[in-house]
């Protein structure tokens, strides 16, 4: 059984993901010259497209990762977000680029911007590969898209669903069959 | 959450989706406003919407369709009146699909068990719940 057999269909291919992430590097490179912006991901989704973007951007930047717990079956009905891993260093004064793997109902993301804005960073700007509008619960400016996706449950290219996939080399839509037996309805 | 208290929702989907606002610190308020949406002869209102959520941070009404499709169709149709006499308000529709997509997302195939079997319950006895507005 291959993961790939899990795959209803390729949404973006290798190639198309490496050509948008090149073009998004050197925009980033021309827009940031002569500063040093530093990367700060979400695990784990975000990990590929970092690891890929930062190798196309010509510029001295560093990077920072931080782990957000997310709402689940094991949240307490009072539950709120709690960091998990935070930044291991200051951001005050510094040009952030929050990377994302990929923005859905934005409500994570919303609650990062929050967090890392009381840190005081000289500027917050926010670089998505994929951009799912279609189930958005918050108000997220995305400054640098790689590109609007369908309502479609994704994985790959660090994309997971119940921590497999990550590995796939493009992107792909989960067979529904996979997460609960039959194509969602309604 | 800006009520002291919970309200009483109407839909097993709609606490959920409430407590998913909660956890992400984002504001809403449980059915705030009705919207009139046809009107008798003598000016009577006889239909109105009253979208379930109301988030004031991004100004943004949610109304949630997870039950049967005659009553997403009637939904539908409440929505496109509401477009076209309040085209200032926001309205995002989450069909049962947007649901259940949330729930494959946050792992919570559990609950959607237990939506399907609440909606069969009320697909039998024609209770209408989650029908207002």
């Amino acid at each position: 059984m291959s993961l790939h057999d899990d795959v209803e269909v390729i949404l973006l291919d290798s190639q198309t993901v490496a050509n948008r992430v090149a073009e998004l590097g050197a925009q980033l490179s021309a827009d940031y010259a002569g500063r040093d912006p530093v990367l700060v991901s979400v695990l784990k989704g975000a990990l590929v497209f970092l690891a890929d973007l930062m190798r196309a951007m010509d510029l001295p930047t560093s990077i920072d990762l931080m782990e957000v717990s997310s709402y689940g079956a094991g949240t307490e009905t009072s539950g709120q977000v709690r960091i998990l891993k935070d930044l291991s260093k200051p951001i005050e004064g510094r040009d952030v680029i929050v990377v994302e793997d990929i923005i859905d109902t934005g409500l994570t993301l919303n609650y990062l911007l929050g967090y890392l804005a009381d840190r005081q960073p000289a500027s917050i700007k926010i670089c998505c590969l994929l951009d799912k509008p279609a189930r958005r619960l918050a108000e997220i400016s995305i400054d640098y898209r790689g590109f609007t996706i369908p309502d479609r449950f994704v994985i790959g290219y660090g994309l997971d669903y119940n921590e497999r996939y990550r590995n796939l080399p493009y992107i792909g839509v989960l067979k529904p069959s996979v997460y609960g037996g039959a194509p969602p309805d309604g | 959450m800006t009520l002291a208290s919970p309200p009483r929702f109407a839909h097993d989907s709609e606490a959920e989706l409430a407590r998913i606002l909660d956890y992400y610190g984002v504001a809403w308020r449980y059915e705030p406003d009705v919207f009139p949406i046809s009107w008798s002869a003598d000016g009577v209102v006889i239909e109105s919407f009253a979208p379930d959520f109301y988030l004031p941070e991004i100004d943004l009404y949610v109304e949630l369709t997870t039950l049967r499709q005659s009553l997403v169709r009637k939904k539908n149709r409440k929505l496109r009146w509401m477009r076209q006499l309040y085209p200032e308000v926001r309205v995002k529709l989450f069909y049962a699909r947007d649901f259940k997509a949330l729930m494959v997302k946050y792992g919570r195939l559990d609950f959607l068990t237990g939506v399907a079997a609440a909606n069969s319950a009320h697909a039998v006895t024609g209770n209408g719940n989650g029908v207002r507005g």
